[in-house]
């Protein structure tokens, strides 16, 4: 059987390298992760107990990073195929890897949760994760010096505005993946109809009534909301109302 | 007793977090050989692997830029190596920076200041732990569930469309909550958008033009950078 192939049900070689030997690693990094506290806390004999570790004044805590865990890895996972391990293991997920996978997939016009397309958004992902290993790591040891810039008004200002930058710049490419490849959905904005309402009028209401913004709830916003967008989706399909085309020749 | 200034400038500390960046280098540099060999495998041309590479390291770099500015006002709260390592691996420079402005309260200190002049290795014990533990719900799922995530919504299996229809809802739910929240919730947030989106949109079209073809590979960067400098301006305006 030549490489590029692989029977129909299977997963291509490198996803199933990822598959076992990603979570391998992603295993290995996480016990490392969760080891560095306990090490550094039992040589300083500093390690505090159960009790002062979960209490209702640390649970807020816990309450922000759980939900969006759970969140991340049910909203992201699917969109980064075998190369969700690493991208899980090195973070900022929403402010870039995503991004610079999709850009990745968009240059060599490769569709998402394809053998393809997730060999370059893993390629994409992995350099990714390096140059900003790098970056931050010369942050941290210039700190004293460069401080100084980071902190100004203007860099912090714009700073703040990443995530909406992205999605403005990410939206082109969205309707691009979704174009690219030989096969096309059509009307598959019709399945998260609902959610955009749905957001919409709480978005609406929260800053009319407390002049805030949602801002800080998007992850638990899209772990209610994926179920809804997954069912509709479905129903729409099975109305017919969203279709798989093929690109050519526009039928089903 | 050791107290948190003798944790946060542990030289264990920082041995620590430099054995896990380089193991972490690791595993990415050995994703990268597998991936791109499978992408020459797959027919992907190397000009076309350059391309992806060269865009991939220029598009990180504004928003590794953004995890710097997250990295010093954590510093502030934290230190320089548990920043450093925090935003370096797993944890997400929006959830960090929330976590940084309650992790004082949370153990007792009216102000990240306070905690850091006054809090106790054990207090700051318990600040590291529950951020090591806490991020480590998404593992939950993706470990045993990850291979089953991505099946779903395998497209090479042509015969299932819905297959097809279930893998763009993911990131179309994603836009569908991100959306209305940026443009109804904020209105500098979505000036910032909106600049964002009419910059890719133009890049798009220059890039059509003979000579300029280059400029696909950077749309997104550029835009971006664009939409964040756009920032100024908005805030000045309407902030």
């Amino acid at each position: 059987m030549s490489k590029n192939k692989k029977p129909e049900g299977m997963m291509d070689p490198f996803q199933e390298w990822c598959h076992k030997w990603g979570r391998v690693g992603t295993v290995i990094a996480l016990v490392y992760m969760v080891a560095i506290p306990f090490i550094v806390l039992v040589y300083y004999d500093s390690v505090p107990s159960l009790g002062e570790v979960i209490n209702l004044s640390t649970i807020s805590i816990l309450l922000i990073y759980i939900p969006v865990g759970i969140s991340e890895a049910l909203s992201y996972t699917p969109i980064l195929g075998c190369s969700a391990y690493l991208t899980f293991i090195t973070g900022n997920i929403m402010n870039l890897k995503l991004p610079c996978a999709a850009n990745a997939m968009k240059i060599a016009g490769k569709e998402p949760n394809t053998p393809e397309g997730e060999a370059i958004s893993s390629v994409a992902v992995a350099v990714c994760s390096v140059m900003t290993i790098v970056i931050l790591a010369l942050a941290a040891l210039l700190s004293t010096w460069i401080m100084p810039v980071f902190e100004l008004p203007a860099v912090r200002t714009a700073s703040e505005y990443l995530i909406p930058a992205l999605f403005g710049s990410l939206t082109l490419g969205l309707f691009a993946s979704t174009n690219s490849g030989t096969k096309v959905v059509k009307n598959g904005i019709m399945g998260v109809l609902p959610v955009l309402v749905i957001v919409s009028i709480l978005s609406i209401v929260v800053r009319l009534i407390g002049g805030g913004s949602l801002f800080g709830a998007v992850g638990f916003l899209i772990l209610f909301m994926l179920p809804i967008a997954i069912i509709f989706s479905r129903i729409m399909w099975k109305k017919g109302i969203i279709k798989v085309v093929d690109k050519e020749t526009g039928e089903e | 007793m050791a107290s948190m200034k003798d944790i946060i400038n542990s030289p264990l500390l920082l041995a620590l977090v430099v054995g896990g960046l380089l193991y972490i280098t690791g595993f990415a540099l050995v994703y990268l050989k597998k991936a791109y060999t499978r992408c020459i495998e797959l027919g992907i041309t190397k000009e076309d692997l350059k391309k992806v590479i060269k865009s991939s390291l220029v598009f990180s770099i504004v928003p590794s830029l953004s995890i710097v500015v997250g990295l010093f006002a954590l510093i502030a709260v934290m230190g320089v190596v548990w920043s450093w390592w925090r935003l370096s691996v797993i944890g997400s420079l929006s959830y960090e920076t929330m976590i940084s402005s309650s992790v004082a309260s949370a153990i007792h200190f009216s102000s990240s200041a306070e905690m850091l002049q006054s809090a106790s290795g054990r207090e700051f014990g318990i600040v590291m732990i529950l951020m090591s533990v806490g991020m480590l719900s998404g593992f939950l799922i993706l470990i045993p569930f990850g291979r089953k995530l991505s099946k779903s919504v395998d497209r090479s299996d042509k015969g299932n469309t819905w297959k097809y229809v279930l893998s763009g809802t993911f990131m179309l739910c994603l836009f569908a909550v991100y959306i209305p929240v940026l443009v109804f919730g904020d209105t500098v947030q979505m000036l910032v958008m909106v600049s964002g989106l009419v910059v890719a949109v133009a890049l798009g079209i220059l890039a059509k033009r003979p000579g300029l073809k280059w400029l696909n590979e950077f749309i997104m960067a550029f835009s971006m950078i664009v939409g964040m400098a756009s920032s100024l301006l908005w805030v000045r305006i309407f902030g």
